[in-house]
């Protein structure tokens, strides 16, 4: 057990740093150094020079990368060539708003999802089984701004139930109850939209795990032994898909979170997905990074959340004896 | 064979047929403005007028046409007339079924450049209105003939005139924000899904199908750093690395096909190396090692016609994947804005507000589009998978 937990909290080290060493020369590669962008042509050399100076351009990559790293993890990540206010001003107001737009439509979707994958594996052939095949479709095909398109054009311009943009409403509400309720108005569509394209395929995987499990030996044995059928259900088929729905949720979480970025720019939402957006498209690359390097310690943090989830359900893990996948 | 009459090889079929025919049903390059921008499809609203484009071209001096319904709310006309000498008297005239109204004096010139516009109030001044009259109570009073012609004393060398008359609906999908067809946009479209969606899943098969035989065969060491590095590359979001590389490596298609491709080999590499771990220690591997078979053989004349079936399939899933993802990229307005695609449709559509006009018919076409071409891939792939695995197919699944 332990063992398992220093092996999956060092992995995630790993990725972190791949994330760094990715970000730090992602940015260095493109034309012209990093000063380029900002230095005009009719610059003194010196000028140049000090410039280069400032942003510690003229120490040798590894020194750079180390000072990089050094920054990046103790968030402090300079400023924004277009702002020119420090990034991390601009993202900690942001960061709230992505986390709580994909916390709430995961976990939403994850219910409404095994719910009805369940449903559908133990009433074959009905209305509900329909309805999780055609979800599962719709979310392996469909692109995702477009069904939001099409929902904010629906509830937001036609029948307008839900803002079309934003976070808060301008002028902001008095009173700490209606801000809430505010922003729960605000967020919903994002959240719905995410939830009607996540439950599918999350709903099919849960019903295909299901059905292999349904018919297996053990299941017809506490079927013989009288248990109620809730008890099979829950005690004895969900608990034994519950490690391969979490390996799921591991590969999906970072589709998911770059699924944040287009939802963010759709309902011009005030997060980090659409200040990544912002940065790239106005070649600031300080703050892309930053924003990017955000994105990723979410995935990476909300991973390694999931996998020791998995650790304490996997029965292979807890007794030490994980098999090779 | 019974299988090549899936519905979903013949939709591709036609759609591939469409997007090499495209450009030569149209004629025209699709960055055209052909009508008013926003308008309405012709099969939408039938009430309203239709917005009508009457052409001069080369060596034409007349164009009539028969007006039925409500008339059009604006005029324009817009081109160049060239005659072969000076004439001494020479005008341009719209005729209605009531009169006849002289649009423009050509006389003395020998080359003139028109634009008229029936809001403009030297326009209105000139044809006989006051200034706060609508010109088009004049220009199309009634349901009857009407025609546009030249007259001079001297024979016309060229004419490129352009009237339009805009009601609103035009063309089979209507118009975008600048006035183009929308559904040649929507056909010009489909290569850059198929070019994108083919070509990046192909070359991340190949990545992955070395990287996959690689690990596989060689083990030990090359396995486990491969392996982590898939497994580094698949708990990274992507979409951001992406979007930082098509802001910094520039727009281009093939930098898009290059960056996609780069970034989704870790699943094929996955299926391959099972597959190839498997295969390793079969009997006719041993057998070929035995016998003195070199790796690079082995690999290469073996190994590789064993995983192709299922590289196959893996290629026709992929494909819908990498349309997605091009499309999320161009939808954010990363890709390059000369090329047609319909992600970039939805992007000019949802930044030129096509919510406050109510243009819906400029997001419909593209989306549907990319989720019917997905819907193809996808079921192309579950057919080869099922060639592969005869297992899958009936049994649990429908």
């Amino acid at each position: 057990m332990k063992n398992y937990w220093i092996k999956r909290i060092a992995s995630a080290f790993l990725v972190l740093g791949v994330v760094l060493i990715l970000n730090f020369l992602l940015f260095r590669m493109m034309p012209g150094d990093p000063v380029s962008s900002i230095i005009d042509p009719r610059f003194s050399p010196e000028a140049k020079e000090q410039l280069r100076k400032i942003y510690g351009l003229d120490l040798s990559l590894s020194r750079q990368f180390i000072l990089y790293a050094k920054q990046m993890i103790t968030f402090r990540f300079g400023i924004s060539f277009l702002t020119q206010r420090p990034i991390w001003e601009e993202l900690s107001s942001r960061i709230p708003n992505t986390v709580a737009l994909l916390g709430s439509a995961l976990i939403l979707s994850a219910i409404i999802g095994t719910l009805l994958g369940i449903k559908a594996a133990l009433n074959r052939g009905t209305v509900i089984e329909k309805i999780v095949l055609w979800g599962g479709a719709v979310s392996f095909s469909f692109p995702s701004f477009f069904v939001q398109l099409i929902l904010l054009m629906c509830f937001g311009y036609l029948f307008p139930i839900f803002p079309l943009r934003g976070t808060i409403s301008i002028p902001p509400p008095t009173g700490a109850m209606a801000a809430v309720a505010d922003y729960i108005w605000h967020m919903s569509l994002p959240v719905i939209s995410l939830v009607l394209l996540g439950f599918g395929g999350w709903a099919l995987y849960v019903r295909n795990l299901m059905v292999k499990v349904l018919g297996e030996d053990f299941i017809l044995m506490a079927k013989a032994k009288g248990l109620p059928s809730h008890n099979i259900i829950w005690g004895h088929a969900f608990r034994t898909i519950l490690p391969p729905v979490i390996t799921i949720f591991l590969l999906a979480l970072p589709g998911i979170v770059s699924g944040a970025v287009i939802t963010e720019t759709v309902f011009s939402l005030h997060g980090v997905g659409r200040f990544l957006l912002e940065s790239v498209t106005g070649h600031d690359y300080p703050a892309a990074g930053a924003a990017f390097y955000l994105l990723a310690l979410l995935t990476i943090m909300s991973n390694l959340i999931a996998d020791l989830a998995y650790g304490f359900v996997d029965p292979r893990v807890r007794f030490e004896r994980r098999g090779k996948r | 064979m019974k299988s090549w009459k899936r519905w979903s090889f013949i939709a591709l079929f036609l759609i591939i047929l469409t997007a090499i025919a495209g450009p030569f049903l149209f004629g025209t390059d699709p960055e055209n403005p052909m009508a008013p921008p926003f308008s309405k499809p012709v099969w939408l609203d039938r009430d309203a007028p239709l917005t009508r484009i009457l052409e001069l071209t080369e060596g034409e001096t007349t164009k009539t046409f028969k007006s039925k319904g409500d008339p059009p709310k604006q005029f324009r006309l817009k081109g160049r007339i060239r005659f072969e000498g000076t004439p001494v008297k020479a005008t341009l005239v719209w005729r209605t079924p009531r009169e006849e109204i002289l649009l423009e004096d050509l006389s003395r010139y020998s080359d003139i450049l028109i634009d008229l516009d029936g809001r403009d109030i030297t326009f209105k001044l000139n044809i006989g209105l006051s200034a706060f009259d609508n010109a088009m109570d004049k220009l199309m009073p009634a349901e009857g003939e009407y025609s546009l012609y030249i007259e001079s004393d001297v024979p016309v060398a060229s004419a490129e005139l352009t009237a339009t008359l805009e009601g609103g609906r035009w063309g089979v999908l209507g118009t975008d924000q600048r006035g183009r067809n929308v559904l040649y946009l929507f056909v010009m479209g489909i290569r850059v899904s198929l070019i994108v969606g083919i070509s990046a899943t192909l070359i991340a098969s190949m990545i992955g199908l070395s990287m996959g035989l690689l690990s596989g065969y060689a083990g030990g060491f090359t396995d486990s750093v491969i392996m982590r590095s898939v497994d580094v590359l698949l708990s990274i979001p992507i979409l951001p690395i992406l979007m930082a590389l098509a802001g910094i490596w520039g727009k281009g298609l093939w930098q898009l096909v290059l960056i996609l491709s780069l970034f989704s080999w870790m699943g094929t590499a996955r299926t391959v190396r099972s597959l190839t771990l498997t295969l390793r220690d079969a009997c006719f591997i041993e057998n070929l090692r035995a016998l003195g078979a070199g790796t690079p053989y082995i690999l290469a004349r073996h190994l590789l016609p064993e995983t192709l079936p299922l590289l196959l399939a893996n290629i026709a899933l992929g494909v819908p994947g990498a349309i997605l993802a091009e499309a999320g990229i161009s939808f954010l307005g990363l890709s390059d804005p000369r090329v047609i695609s319909w992600g970039r449709m939805l992007h000019e559509a949802h930044s030129f507000g096509a919510f406050t006009t109510g243009a819906w018919w400029l997001l419909l076409p593209p989306g549907l589009g990319i989720a019917f071409l997905c819907l193809i891939f996808l079921d192309i792939g579950k057919f080869l998978e099922e060639m592969v695995d005869p297992r899958l197919k009936g049994g649990n699944d429908k």
